[in-house]
């Protein structure tokens, strides 16, 4: 089990820097640089030698293998560098935004599961019934709403039914969790419905698929109570997948709420991504893409982990 | 030889059956799996309308009537005008074109690509498949909404490069999918028997194990669609996607739609119901077809 586990986790590293490389290729292919967009402010008035000037300040004259050299031992150092943008250090570009993505992906996170996981069960168990189709065009109309659009419904309905809108400026939480909770609940929910309809469809057809193992026929055979054959039998063993699809959905989340930040006009991970890319400033979209892809990768890995730990099965694989 | 001719001998009647066949097969679809048909029949709803857009549109969805701005849906304009007095209907059938357009072109080749490679990569094994899989690893790992933005910057933003910077991110996803099927089908005799039989690698790839990887197939590209159409309103939202004055439904729900949100609330209403709908009916449709094909395989 080591040994298997030992090899998955020296596998992350290959793919890490493969998705360096890749974000480093691909951005320097998007046509313009960031000392063109900083310095055309200027009306064209900047001269070629103030842009070239500013090119070897950054490191952009240098053959494209000399500057990724420079960059990937930075990163190996954990130290980022500075936005070419802005000038300031990228983890103080990062911080609060990240946390503020963190917080509603965490929150769209437990609003999926206390949907999915009951209403999942539920429909295994009163499986071709009313219940159950109700839990499926719940769920699969979850799947057909973008979040921008539920989001967007969201905010029409409190304007045009409440008069009322959620604060438009972030509080951290720990400045005042009630101000910081009245702002991030919505796109939580706007998001979490969409990934819970995910999650209760993998309940359903996991808890479908073991409730018609033998170990479930033989608990009942042997006449053991209801909730205990649910609760010790079945939902242990379906859980499985299930938290797979939660877990990677998570890893997406953190980069993937770009569109909803939009919306509910948060200034987040996503959001800088975008404003990072419309500034061609290198260093924060390679931070960007390493935070978000490290974060997808890891828990990759963990599942991976935990796969080996439940299920003996996969260790010696 | 002697052996396919005397089927090969009666074409009229084998043509006749087939086509009653699948007749039969559809009508027994559209019974067993009713949820499935009335979404097929909204996705065929949707394609009559993209392609007669010209002739069903009320109004030019380009043309600017600065006396009709923000129209409430009426006699005139039944879904109501936006903020160029262009009419919403209009527009949203036009969208349909788009959303259609991008939604077939990038799932058929984004599984398409997928499928071959997934084949391939299991088909020769060994260190092909070790570092076909490290790449798919490499590109699995960006949110598909971001590696799409990014190559929509490099790309420009045309539709045939949206339907491209859609394609990219959803090729491993495919090929992840089909890798596994065709992995216990490499295993299969007839693959070795047409080995033995000196048959090209590209005969056994695209005769014996294609056709084999049909079901998946079908199943990640109908799943594409919908996720497809969903990426490109995503990036048309945030205007990075089909530009104006396409008509598109995510570019509708973006800028005026949302500042005149309280004062001309079916400017952002019609287009997300349009999408919703949408999605709704490819996924109704790729489900039941999922049932139908594979009862074992989950989708996430």
């Amino acid at each position: 089990m080591w040994k298997y586990l030992l090899k998955r986790f020296l596998l992350m590293f290959p793919t890490l820097v493969g998705v360096a490389v890749v974000t480093f290729l691909l951005i320097r292919v998007i046509p313009g640089d960031v000392v063109e967009l900083r310095l055309a402010g200027d009306r064209g008035a900047a001269s070629q030698a103030a842009i070239d000037a500013e090119r070897v300040r950054f490191g952009l004259d240098q053959p494209v293998w000399k500057q990724f050299a420079t960059w990937i031992a930075g990163v190996a150092r954990l130290d980022f560098g500075t936005s070419m943008w802005t000038g300031s250090p990228i983890w103080d570009e990062i911080k609060l935004r990240f946390a503020l993505s963190l917080q509603v992906a965490i929150m769209a996170t437990l609003v999926a599961v206390t949907l999915a996981v009951p209403l999942g069960l539920l429909a295994a168990l009163r499986q071709d019934t009313w219940i159950d189709y109700a839990v499926r065009i719940f769920s699969i109309a979850g799947l057909a709403c973008p979040s921008f659009w539920l989001g967007i419904l969201m905010i029409l309905t409190f304007l045009i039914v409440f008069k009322w809108l959620p604060p438009m400026v972030y509080t951290p939480f720990w400045v005042n969790p009630w101000q910081n909770l009245q702002q991030l609940i919505w796109p939580a929910l706007a998001v979490g419905y969409r990934y819970s309809a995910v999650a209760t469809r993998m309940t359903r057809s996991a808890m479908l698929e073991v409730l018609r193992e033998d170990y479930v026929r033989t608990a009942r055979a042997k006449g053991l109570v209801q909730r205990l054959i649910l609760v010790r039998h079945a939902l242990k063993n379906a859980m499985l997948p299930v938290l797979t699809v939660i877990a990677l959905e998570f890893a997406f989340l953190i980069g993937g709420l770009v569109v909803t930040e939009q919306v509910f006009n948060l200034n987040g991970i996503g959001l800088l991504f975008v404003q990072a890319v419309a500034h061609r400033d290198y260093t924060l979209i390679q931070a960007l893409v390493m935070l978000v892809a490290g974060i997808f990768i890891f828990v990759n890995f963990a599942m991976d982990v935990m796969y080996a730990w439940l299920d003996p099965r996969i260790r010696y694989r | 030889m002697a052996i396919t001719t005397p089927i090969d001998q009666a074409p009229a009647t084998k043509e006749r059956t087939a086509a009653a066949a699948g007749w039969a097969a559809v009508r027994d679809f559209a019974r067993r799996r009713t949820l499935g048909a009335i979404g097929a029949a909204v996705v065929l709803v949707m394609l009559v309308v993209g392609v007669f857009a010209g002739v069903l549109a009320p109004y030019d969805p380009l043309a600017v009537d600065f006396g009709a701005m923000l129209t409430k849906p009426g006699a005139a304009h039944w879904l109501g005008t936006d903020a160029f007095g262009r009419d919403v209907l209009s527009r949203l059938i036009y969208g349909s074109r788009t959303a259609l357009l991008v939604g077939f072109g990038a799932a058929v080749i984004g599984a398409t690509l997928g499928a071959v490679l997934g084949v391939g990569s299991a088909y020769f094994g060994g260190r092909v498949d070790l570092y076909l899989q490290r790449l798919m690893d490499i590109f699995l790992s960006f949110p598909l909404i971001i590696l799409a933005l990014a190559l929509v910057a490099i790309l420009g933003n045309s539709i045939p490069n949206v339907i491209m910077a859609i394609t990219i991110p959803m090729i491993p996803r495919a090929a992840l999918v089909i890798r596994s099927s065709a992995l216990t089908i490499r295993e299969m005799p007839y693959v070795d028997a047409a080995r033995a039989a000196g048959f090209g690698h590209a005969r056994i790839i695209l005769r014996h194990m294609l056709p084999n990887v049909v079901a998946p197939y079908l199943i990640m590209l109908t799943a594409f669609l919908s996720q497809a159409i969903l990426a490109e309103s995503s990036l048309s939202f945030l205007g990075l996607g089909v530009q104006e004055p396409t008509a598109a439904w995510g570019l509708m729900l973006r800028g005026a739609a949302v500042d005149f949100a309280e004062a001309a609330p079916w400017m952002a209403l019609f287009p997300g119901f349009a999408i919703s709908l949408a999605v709704f009916a490819f996924n109704l449709f790729g489900d039941s077809l999922r049932d139908a094909l594979d009862p074992k395989l989950r989708t996430l």
